[in-house]
C-alpha cells in the first residue's frame, strides 16, 4: 500500500464548496423538455380516421363518439380516448397521425383526485395541459406514410389531342401494389362513395395481388367497375386522409387496376353468379349506369328484367357524352357485356312513349325502374341562339360517339364549365379546332373534375373565367358567329350558396368563331308518365324527389340516376339502381336484407 | 293612391295576379312536373300576399334599408311567351322578369312621390321585390346554369 | 468442462443457506443468489433467474415491424438503446432499407452516450458495493444530466423510443452540441474524482484486487465478452473488429488489461469510459447538420418484411448484444431472439467465479461482471 493511496481520497474534500448538484423545486426549476413525450392534446383538425387507433400496440386508444360532434363527410365523428393505464408513451399514434392533429404537451407530472381521470378523450375534456404549446410533434422530416402518390403514365398533351386513344394508361402491377400499400385503411371514404363500395378492403386485394377477391368486392356494390375506375368523380378521394399532409390515395384507379388484370371470361367463374328465375319481371327504362345497374342486381335476385332503351346502344351518357379517350368502349363493353349475360334483356331503339307506352310498363311488369337520365340540352336563351352555327354540347358528343362529323370549324367557343364543357372542347381539340372556354364563375368553381380542367389545359384549350356571354350576333361569313360577352364580379352568397357571378356592363367584348357550342347544363324529359299519375309523383325542380328505396309515390314506380338525384354522376346511378333493386325486392316480398 | 292603406291594397292585388297568372299556366301546362313547378311559384307568390297582409295588419314592418343583390341574371335573357309546353328554363325566365318589373314599378313610384312615408312604402315594396327576383336568379344559376 | 458441485451435507451443522436477491443483490436487478457458505466463505452458488420474465420475445411475435419498436428498449432497463438501434439494424438488413448518414452519426452519438450513462450507474453501483456510497450519488447526478440530454434529444429520459427502422425520429434539437459538450466535461471532471476516491483508495484496492479472477481459457469457453474479456488480455471490441454505424470513422483505443481481476475489469470501464468522451466529443463535431435523418419508408402499418434470417450484433456496455431475426414474408416477425451479454456473465460465470470468495464480496464480484438481470430474461 503506497502512501499516496491513502491521501488521494482526501483530494476531493474541496468539493465540499462547490455549489450542490440538487434542485430545490424541480417540477417548477425543470419544466420538460420541448420535445417531451408527456400527455395527449388533440387539436380541432382531427377527423376520427382512428389511424391512431390502429397502430397502437397497447390498445390504449378507442375511437368514441362525442357529445355534439356529428359524422359528416370525412369525419367520422368519433374521437381517440386514451387510456393511461396502457399508454407507454410511444407517441406512434402522434407519428401516424394523418391529419397532425394528434400531439402530446410536455406537461411533467399530472396529480388527481378523480381515480377515472385516466381515461379520458383527447382535445374534448378538460385537461390541465389543454393549453400548453410545447411537447412532442412528428418532424416534418419523418415519415411513418408514404404522401406522394404514384403517378400513373398517360399520353402527354401532344400525343392525346393526336387522336382519341385513352389519355390514362393504367398502373403497372408493381406501380399498383405501392399505391395500394399507401392506404391506411381507415375507411372515411366508405360514407362518403356514393356506393359506399368496401374500398380499403379492396384496395388490400390489390396490395396483396388478390384480383379474384377484389372483383368479387367491386361487384358487391357496382357493377361498372371498369367504367367507374376511369371516369368516376371519385368523391372518395376528396375525403381521403392521406390527402391532408400528401395525395389522397388514387382510389379510382386502383379500382381501375383490378378490373385490368382480369379478362371478361373469367368474369363468370369468379364472380359466380349462378342467376335463377322467380318468375317475376321488372322493366327498366334507360339502359345508362342507372338501369344497368338495377338490371343487374334485379337479375341476380332473380328476376326477369327487360330494359327498354331508344339509342341503339347500352351505356346512356357514358357511351353518348363521355368520349372514348377517357372512357374506350371496349371498357364499357365489358361492364356491360357481363350484365347482359347475365340474361338481361334489353330492347334497342325502344322509345318509351313513343314506341311502348309507359302504362303498358306498368301493366306488363310487377314493377318499373325508371332511369332516364337528363338529355335536354339547356338553351342560353340570350338574343340570337337560333343561329345556325350555335351548336349543342351533348348534339357534338353524341356525333363524335357515333362517328358523326359535327361540323365545327376550326376556331370554337364553348360555353360552360362542366363535363359536357371540358368533354367537348378537348374532343374539338382532337378535330384540330382552336378553342376557347368561357365560364361565368371562377375556375375553381368549375363542376368539372380537376384533372380535366388541367388536362385541357395541357391539350391547349384557352380558359377564360368570368366570362358571361350576353349576345349571339351574326358575323362577317356564315360559316361563323360573334358572341357578346361581358366580365362578370363574384359576390357571395349569404344563404351559403357557391359565390355568383355578375355581369359588369363596362366591360364588355366581343369575338367571332366558326361556332359556340353551348354546354350550360341539361334537363330531363319524362312527359311519357301520363299527367293522371302526377299527383302521386313529388318532383323539386326538375327532378323527381323519390322516397325510400327509390320508390315513388306511385308504388310500383322506382327512379334513380340524373333524373332523380343532384349529383349527377355515374357512380350515384349506379347505387341508385342498386338500392332500387333492393326496394323492388322488399316491395314485392323478398328479403329485407338482399 | 294617397294612403299608406291604398297602396298595400293595390301590391297584394299584384301578388294576388302574379299567383294566378302562374296556376292558371299551371292547369295549361303539359307536363306533370311543369304543373307542379307552376303551382310552386303560384305559392311563392301566396306567400308574398300573405306577408304584406301581415304588413298591412301591423303584425310586421316593411323595411327599405337593406341592399339586395343584383345578380343581373335576366337582363339579358330574351323574353318569353308563356306558352303550355312552357319549359322549367323558361318558365324561371318569366318569373324574374315578373318580378324585376315589379321592383321597376315600385322603385319609379317611389321616385315620383313626395310623401316621405309614402315614398318609404314603395322603397320597401321594391325591395321585397327585389328579394324575389333574387330567390328566382338564384334557383336559375343553380337549376338551369348548374356547369355554366 | 464444468467441475460438478462439491458435495455439501447440509445437515452437518457445518454450512448456511444464504439467499441474496431477488430483490436487487448489488444493483444488478432482480435475480437471486442461492449461496451455501461455510463461515463467511461461499461453498456453493446457484443463480435463479426468472423473477422479471416479461416474454418480449414471444410479445414481438404478436406486433407488426413498427410496434415492436416502442417495446424493445424495456428489455435493458439500464440501456435501452442498444436494443432500439439493434432491432433498428436486424429489420433494416432484413428490408434492404439503408439508414442515411445523419442518422448513423446520430444513432453513434445516441449508442455512446448511453454506454456513458450506463457505465455511470455502473460506477456508482461498484463504488457502493465496496462502501462507497458517495461515489454512487455523485455519479448517478452525473447520468442524470445525460438523461437530461436524452430527454431533450429524443423526448424520453429512459425510454427513448429514439432509434427507429429507417434512421431516427428527429434531427438534434437546436443548441445541443453545446450542452452535451457541457455535460461531458463535468463527467470528465466527475471521473478524475472517482479516479483518486475509487481507484486509488487502498481499501478499494485491496478488496478488489485478486476477486473473481476470470482465466483467459474460460473466456471462450465461458462465452464472455466486452470489458470482462478485455481485462482478461484479449483484444476484442466489436467496434473495430466489425465496425458498425460510424465507428470505422472515430478514433478510439481499445482498452485491455491482465489481472482479469474484479479491480482490472473495473479500470477498463473507467478508461473505456475516457474513450467514451472522445468518441462522444468526435460524433458532435462530425455528426452531418443537413440532410434527411430516416430513410424512405414504406407505409408502416401494414409493413411487410421479405422472408429471412439473419443476426446483428453490436458492442454494449457488457459485451456482445445481438438480435437473430426469422421473418416470414408477413407483416409480422416469425421469431426473434435477443442476445444479451448478461446471460452468459451472470449465471454460469458467476456461480463458478462465487465459490470461495466471501459473503460481503459478491455484491461487488456481481457489479464487476456488470450484469442485468431484465436481459437474461426476454
Ligand atoms: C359529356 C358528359 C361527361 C360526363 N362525364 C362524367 C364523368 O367523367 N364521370 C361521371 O361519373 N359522370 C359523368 N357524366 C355523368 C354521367 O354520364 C351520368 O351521371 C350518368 O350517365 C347518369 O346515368 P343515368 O342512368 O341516370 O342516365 P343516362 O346515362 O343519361 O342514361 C339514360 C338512358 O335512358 C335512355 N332514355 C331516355 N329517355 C328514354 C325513354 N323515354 N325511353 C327509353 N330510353 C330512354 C337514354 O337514351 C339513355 O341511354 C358525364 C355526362 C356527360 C353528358
Ligand atoms: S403514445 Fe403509444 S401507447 Fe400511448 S396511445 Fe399513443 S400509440 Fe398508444
Amino acid at each position: 500500500m503506497s502512501l499516496k493511496d491513502l491521501i488521494s481520497p482526501f483530494y476531493v474534500w474541496q468539493r465540499a464548496f462547490e455549489k450542490p448538484y440538487t434542485q430545490k423545486r424541480p417540477i417548477e426549476d425543470r419544466p420538460g423538455a420541448p420535445r417531451y413525450r408527456g400527455f395527449h392534446m388533440n387539436s380541432e383538425d382531427c377527423i376520427g380516421c382512428g389511424t391512431c387507433e390502429s397502430i397502437c400496440q397497447n390498445r390504449a386508444i378507442d375511437m368514441v363518439p362525442v357529445e355534439g360532434l356529428e359524422q359528416r363527410p370525412g369525419d367520422s365523428g368519433l374521437r381517440p380516448r386514451f387510456d393511461y393505464g396502457r399508454c407507454c408513451w410511444c407517441a406512434l399514434c402522434v407519428d401516424i397521425c394523418t391529419t397532425r392533429s394528434l400531439h402530446l404537451s410536455n406537461h411533467y407530472a399530472w396529480v388527481t383526485e378523480d381515480p377515472d381521470a385516466f381515461h379520458f378523450t383527447a382535445g374534448t375534456d378538460p385537461m390541465p395541459w389543454n393549453e400548453n404549446s410545447l411537447g412532442y410533434r412528428r418532424d416534418d422530416d419523418y415519415h411513418l406514410l408514404v404522401h406522394d402518390r404514384i403517378e400513373m403514365e398517360m399520353l402527354g398533351p401532344d400525343e392525346s389531342v393526336r387522336g382519341f386513344d385513352e389519355v390514362m394508361k393504367g398502373y403497372t402491377e408493381e406501380q399498383a401494389v405501392l399505391e395500394a400499400d399507401r392506404c391506411v385503411e381507415c375507411g372515411i371514404c366508405v360514407a362518403t362513395c356514393p356506393a359506399h363500395m368496401s374500398v380499403p378492403d379492396y384496395i388490400r386485394s390489390v396490395r396483396k395481388r388478390d384480383y379474384e377477391t377484389g372483383l368479387r368486392l367491386l361487384y358487391e356494390t357496382n357493377p361498372f367497375s371498369s367504367t367507374c375506375g376511369r371516369i368516376c368523380t371519385h368523391r372518395c378521394e376528396t375525403v381521403c386522409v392521406m390527402g391532408y399532409q400528401g395525395d389522397p390515395i388514387a382510389i379510382r384507379f386502383l379500382k381501375r387496376a383490378i378490373v385490368d388484370r382480369v379478362p371478361a371470361e373469367r368474369y363468370r367463374e369468379i364472380l359466380g353468379d349462378d342467376v335463377s328465375d322467380n318468375g317475376r319481371t321488372v322493366g327498366v327504362i334507360g339502359a345508362g349506369p342507372g338501369g344497368m345497374s338495377a338490371a343487374y342486381y334485379l337479375r341476380r335476385l332473380g328476376y326477369g328484367v327487360t330494359v327498354y332503351e331508344a339509342q341503339a346502344r347500352a351505356g346512356g351518357m357514358l357511351r353518348y357524352g363521355v368520349p372514348s379517350y377517357r372512357l374506350p368502349d371496349d371498357q364499357l363493353d365489358k361492364d356491360i357485356d357481363y350484365i347482359r349475360s347475365l340474361g338481361v334483356e334489353v330492347r334497342f331503339n325502344t322509345l318509351v312513349g313513343r314506341d311502348v307506352t309507359f302504362q303498358s310498363l306498368l301493366d306488363t311488369h310487377d314493377a318499373v325502374f325508371l332511369a332516364v337520365g337528363l338529355n335536354q340540352p339547356s338553351a342560353l336563351r340570350i338574343n340570337g341562339e337560333e343561329h345556325p352555327r350555335v351548336l349543342s354540347g351533348l348534339k357534338v358528343l353524341d356525333d363524335v360517339a357515333n362517328g358523326l362529323d359535327p361540323g365545327i370549324g376550326r376556331k370554337v367557343a364553348v360555353i360552360g364549365g362542366g363535363n359536357v364543357a371540358m368533354d367537348a372542347a378537348r374532343v374539338s381539340r382532337r378535330m384540330g379546332a382552336e378553342v376557347t372556354v368561357l365560364y361565368r364563375r371562377r375556375i375553381e368553381d368549375m363542376p368539372a373534375d380537376p384533372d380535366e380542367i388541367h388536362e385541357s389545359q395541357a391539350e391547349g384549350c384557352t380558359l377564360v373565367a368570368q366570362a358571361i356571354p350576353v349576345e349571339i350576333k351574326p358575323a362577317a361569313s356564315e360559316a361563323q358567329v360573334t358572341i357578346v360577352w361581358g366580365e362578370a364580379e363574384m359576390v357571395a352568397d349569404d344563404k351559403g350558396g357557391r359565390p355568383r357571378p355578375v355581369l359588369q356592363e363596362d366591360r364588355m367584348h366581343e369575338e367571332t368563331y366558326d361556332c359556340v357550342i353551348a354546354a350550360i347544363g341539361q334537363g330531363g324529359q319524362i312527359d311519357f308518365i301520363p299527367s293522371d299519375y302526377r299527383e302521386q309523383i313529388e318532383f323539386k325542380w326538375n327532378k323527381f324527389v323519390p322516397g325510400d328505396y327509390q320508390q315513388t309515390g306511385l308504388a310500383k314506380l322506382f327512379v334513380g340516376g340524373d333524373i332523380a338525384n343532384s349529383r349527377a354522376d355515374a357512380i350515384s346511378a349506379i347505387e341508385d339502381g342498386h338500392h332500387a333493386a333492393r326496394g323492388i325486392h322488399r316491395f314485392l316480398g323478398g328479403s329485407a336484407d338482399a | 293612391m294617397n294612403t299608406v292603406d291604398e297602396i298595400l291594397d293595390f301590391a297584394i292585388e299584384r301578388e294576388q295576379q302574379a299567383a294566378d297568372f302562374y296556376s292558371s299556366l299551371a292547369d295549361r301546362a303539359q307536363s306533370a312536373w311543369m304543373k307542379e313547378m307552376l303551382l310552386s311559384f303560384s305559392q311563392e307568390e301566396m306567400r308574398h300576399k300573405g306577408k304584406l297582409k301581415s304588413v298591412k295588419l301591423g303584425d310586421r314592418l316593411l323595411k327599405a334599408d337593406q341592399h339586395v343583390q343584383d345578380l343581373k341574371v335576366s337582363d339579358y335573357l330574351v323574353d318569353i311567351e308563356p306558352t303550355a309546353d312552357i319549359s322549367l328554363q323558361d318558365a324561371l325566365i318569366v318569373a324574374m322578369k315578373r318580378e324585376k318589373a315589379a321592383y321597376r314599378l315600385y322603385s319609379d313610384m317611389a321616385r315620383t312621390i313626395d310623401d316621405p312615408e309614402l315614398k318609404q312604402m314603395f322603397l320597401g315594396l321594391a325591395q321585397e321585390e327585389a328579394k324575389h327576383k333574387l330567390y328566382f336568379e338564384v334557383q336559375y344559376d343553380d337549376q338551369i346554369m348548374r356547369d355554366n | 468442462m464444468f467441475e460438478p458441485t462439491p458435495q455439501v451435507d447440509l445437515s452437518s451443522g457445518k454450512y448456511l443457506k444464504l439467499w441474496q436477491g431477488p430483490q436487487h443483490p448489488g444493483i444488478t436487478g432482480n435475480m437471486a443468489l442461492e449461496l451455501t457458505t461455510m463461515g463467511d466463505e461461499i461453498v456453493d452458488c446457484k443463480t435463479h433467474v426468472g423473477y422479471l420474465h416479461r416474454g418480449f420475445e414471444k410479445l414481438m411475435e404478436r406486433r407488426t415491424f413498427i410496434q415492436n419498436f416502442p417495446i424493445v428498449c424495456r428489455i435493458a432497463v439500464p440501456e435501452p438503446t442498444f436494443n432500439e438501434y439493434l432491432y433498428a439494424a436486424v429489420v433494416e438488413e432484413l428490408t434492404g432499407i439503408e439508414s442515411p448518414e445523419r442518422a448513423e452519426w446520430i444513432r453513434t452519438l445516441n449508442l455512446e452516450l448511453m454506454r456513458l450513462a450506463s457505465y455511470l450507474m455502473w460506477l456508482g453501483g461498484i463504488g457502493a458495493a465496496f462502501g462507497q456510497g458517495t461515489v454512487y450519488q455523485w455519479t448517478v447526478t452525473h447520468r442524470d444530466y445525460i438523461l437530461d440530454l436524452f430527454e431533450e434529444m429524443t423526448g424520453a429520459r429512459v425510454y427513448h423510443m429514439y432509434i427507429v427502422p429507417g434512421g431516427v425520429r428527429g434531427r438534434l434539437p437546436e443548441g445541443f452540441e453545446e450542452r452535451c459538450n457541457d455535460v461531458l466535461n463535468r463527467v470528465e471532471k466527475l471521473l478524475f474524482d472517482v479516479e483518486k476516491v475509487l481507484f486509488n483508495n487502498f481499501v478499494f484496492k485491496k478488496r478488489t484486487k485478486g476477486l473473481g479472477v476470470i482465466a483467459p481459457e474460460m473466456v471462450d469457453q465461458y462465452g464472455i465478452t466486452g470489458p470482462n474479456q478485455r481485462a482478461a488480455g484479449f483484444v476484442r471490441d466489436l467496434r473495430r473488429d466489425a465496425p458498425y454505424l460510424v465507428y470505422d470513422q472515430l478514433e478510439f483505443d481499445v482498452i485491455t488489461a491482465t489481472e482479469s481481476d474484479a479491480y482490472a475489469r473495473s479500470w477498463v470501464r473507467y478508461q473505456e469510459m475516457h474513450q467514451g468522451i472522445r468518441m462522444l466529443r468526435q460524433c458532435l463535431e462530425r455528426t452531418p447538420r443537413e440532410g434527411p435523418f430516416q430513410a424512405r419508408m414504406p407505409n408502416v402499418l401494414h409493413w411487410e418484411v421479405p422472408a429471412g434470417e439473419t443476426y446483428v450484433k453490436a458492442e454494449c456496455t457488457r459485451g456482445e448484444y445481438g438480435y437473430y431475426m426469422v421473418t416470414d414474408g408477413s407483416e409480422y416477425v416469425r421469431r426473434v431472439h435477443v442476445r444479451g451479454p448478461s446471460y452468459t456473465h451472470a449465471i454460469a460465470l458467476m456461480e463458478k467465479l462465487a465459490v470461495g470468495t466471501n459473503i460481503a464480496d459478491t455484491a461487488g464480484l456481481m457489479v464487476s461482471l456488470h450484469t442485468y438481470p431484465p436481459e437474461i430474461e426476454r
